[in-house]
């Protein structure tokens, strides 16, 4: 598709030219090196380690034994309350993804058409909840969703409801929570896409005759679906690995899968099947955001996503 | 008789008026330039056609009809963008199909106009390319083929020229006029290039602050400007300032740099200062006195050769003229610099701008 814009003049290279080339290249990878080393040695080989730690055996007294065994994937993908599970997991991840982008959306247009002063505030307004300890803003749910808290009290006393709703410990809590402190990556990011579109790019479309709400769902929306799809990726793979929300406002009620691995690593200690479930879940949100990814560039072509 | 029609429209920007009780009649067809500097309102004006900013005082209409509080996408007005602002998620046939599409136009009938208008500017067989694909010159007529397919009353464009390299530039605005003709499409051209404004106008709007100094021919724009912005603005110019010695009603003897001449048809205060302009090409070099035509001694201070004529720099007392010769006419070869020479010109080529001689 790019083929014929990249046709570039044939200039021979000299000896001299090529090396600096190389030499050019190796300065950017230079400048790469940091983050490389702490990517390899902080991320890369411990998941190589959990992963092969996946396939050995439980020793009830070492924790991972010395054999080489399927079992735990075999006792994941066969028992339906692991697979329960993790289809909670995924199904939290997507319920928030969907609603953040629904209420940042709107945000994200508005940051993007305000300026100066009044910007800045915004966005330190919907930064605000990345301020504050996630141990913190939780508890301070449980004080609004318990079952004598704020919300029940309000609607007891005012005689709503005659017993205690129960809100906490439901998926609806743990989702309420994830949306509380992950949305703000998803405005951000919905802004950085929405300001990369020029003004006179809607002013044509109006111009051509689209009135304001068409102009939106044929230029700007579609034009946007990079900075929605960053977003996504974000707050998708950040809810279904975040164990602090759904452990304090789910409990053992909402298990999903990082507390599944935190129980099996540090209750039980099986370190092994701990490895196998932290594994699949690295491998099913990596798939999630694939096929996400692979939906969206084809309802869209010609903009960019990834 | 008027097609479209500026009624002293205002545009303030924070209580500053950028655009000033501007007022202009175009025929249909017709092609207008918008000439002037950046920041004299000829975008803001052009925008305020589109519907694009408000007008805050005044009015626009078409064939006698208001359309200035129609909101931009009941204007109807085609437009084409100083960055064409094609849209990038889409090939160049929706790009071309958006605005029919939008007026319900059968598919059949979407397709052979689309077709019709990429043909005109010789794009045919790039329907499938996205924007990204495309060269300047090419994005360019893709933006053009847009403006046009919808049959808008009149087509804006909006320094359309600017972001080409200077022979696609030239290339582009040649066809741009003749697809203007060929359409028969009322035009207005904003632009800051004199050069293609003269080229390719019907007429030319030179606009400065907010306000439209002269509206003519490129022609009487550039051989009479009216004023001394157009002169000076328009092509390079000589200023010469002179004191009126005498008057009779029917002439004048003024006194220039020095020596006086009598100039007819002025006719201002006795001892009264006057600006006298004389474009480059009108000032001859002689090497010797020239009795019959208004004759300054010079001394030769630099020449530029510029291809097909030569530029000379001539000191006359404190002041520098400059003075471009043909090179058939006059062969550099023959005037040493730092030589004496005669400046000369006829009467008839000076002129003062009329708002210098009414005050």
């Amino acid at each position: 598709m790019s083929s014929k814009i990249m046709t570039q003049k044939n200039v021979p290279l000299t000896t001299s030219d090529t090396g600096k080339i190389r030499k050019k290249r190796r300065d950017i990878l230079l400048l790469l090196l940091p983050t490389l080393v702490i990517f390899i040695f902080f991320f890369l080989i411990p998941l190589l380690f959990l992963f092969i730690n996946s396939f050995k055996t439980f020793d009830p007294i070492l924790g991972i034994g010395e054999s080489w065994t399927l079992e735990h994937y075999k006792k994941f993908l066969s028992d339906t309350f692991y697979l329960n599970v993790l289809w909670r997991t995924i199904k939290i991840g997507l319920i928030t993804t969907f609603i953040s982008i629904l209420i940042s959306y709107p945000v994200a247009y508005y940051i993007s058409h305000s300026s100066g002063r009044k910007r800045n505030y915004l966005t330190l307004l919907i930064l605000s909840p990345l301020l504050i300890s996630m141990v913190i803003r939780c508890y301070g749910w449980v004080i609004l969703l318990s079952k004598n808290g704020l919300i029940n009290d309000t609607l007891l006393r005012l005689g709503i409801v005659d017993k205690p709703l129960t809100i906490l410990y439901t998926e609806f809590s743990v989702i309420l929570g994830m949306i509380h402190v992950l949305f703000p990556y998803m405005v951000l990011s919905i802004v950085g896409s929405l300001e990369r579109i020029d003004s006179s790019i809607i002013n044509a479309s109006r111009n051509l005759g689209a009135n304001p709400f068409k102009t939106f769902f044929a230029i700007t929306l579609p034009l946007s679906l990079p900075g929605i799809f960053a977003g996504s990726v974000m707050v998708f793979s950040l809810t279904a690995s975040s164990f602090v929300t759904p452990a304090i406002l789910g409990g053992p009620q909402v298990k999903v899968m990082s507390y599944l691995t935190y129980e099996q690593v540090a209750v039980i200690l099986n370190w092994p099947l701990g490895a196998a479930i932290g594994f699949i879940l690295v491998l099913i949100s990596t798939i999630t955001i694939v096929v996400y990814s692979k939906l969206l560039t084809a309802s869209k072509k010609g903009v960019a996503i990834q | 008789m008027a097609y479209l029609q500026l009624k002293g429209v205002v545009k303030k920007f924070n209580q500053v008026d950028v655009v000033k009780r501007l007022s202009l009649d175009i025929k249909k067809g017709e092609l207008i330039s918008f000439l002037g500097p950046s920041g004299c309102g000829k975008t803001t004006t052009l925008n305020m056609i589109a519907g694009f900013l408000d007008v805050d005082g005044g009015a626009i209409e078409v064939e006698g009809k208001p359309v200035h509080l129609l909101p931009p996408h009941k204007r109807n007005m085609g437009m084409v963008f100083q960055n064409y602002a094609l849209f990038p998620h889409m090939t160049v046939f929706e790009n071309a199909s958006y605005g029919l599409k939008l007026r319900k136009v059968t598919k059949s009938e979407i397709h052979q106009r689309v077709q019709e208008a990429l043909e005109m500017v010789n794009l045919e067989g790039y329907e499938k390319r996205y924007p990204k694909e495309l060269s300047g010159g090419q994005q360019q007529r893709v933006a053009l083929a847009r403006a046009l397919v919808i049959r808008p009353l009149v087509l804006l464009l909006d320094e359309p020229l600017s972001n080409l390299d200077a022979k696609l530039r030239q290339k582009m605005r040649e066809e741009i006029v003749e697809i203007q003709k060929r359409v028969g499409i009322t035009t207005i051209f904003v632009t800051h290039d004199q050069e293609e404004a003269l080229a390719i106008s019907d007429r030319i709007a030179v606009m400065n602050k907010g306000k439209i100094e002269q509206i003519d021919t490129p022609e009487n724009i550039y051989n009479n400007p009216q004023s001394a912005f157009v002169s000076q603005f328009i092509g390079e110019v000589n200023q010469l300032e002179g004191t009126v010695l005498e008057t009779n009603g029917h002439a004048s003897n003024i006194r220039v740099l020095g020596s006086s001449f009598s100039l007819p048809e002025v006719n201002i205060g006795k001892g009264s200062n006057i600006t006298l302009f004389i474009r480059p090409e009108r000032i001859r070099i002689s090497k010797t006195i020239r009795e019959d035509q208004i004759c300054y001694e010079s001394t030769l201070e630099r020449k530029m050769f510029l291809g097909s004529k030569t530029r000379y720099i001539l000191k006359v007392e404190n002041a520098r003229l400059i003075a471009d010769i043909g090179n058939s006419e006059l062969d550099p070869a023959t005037l040493k610099e730092g030589s004496t020479v005669y400046a000369t010109w006829y009467s008839n080529d000076l002129f003062t701008s009329s708002k210098e001689v009414v005050s």
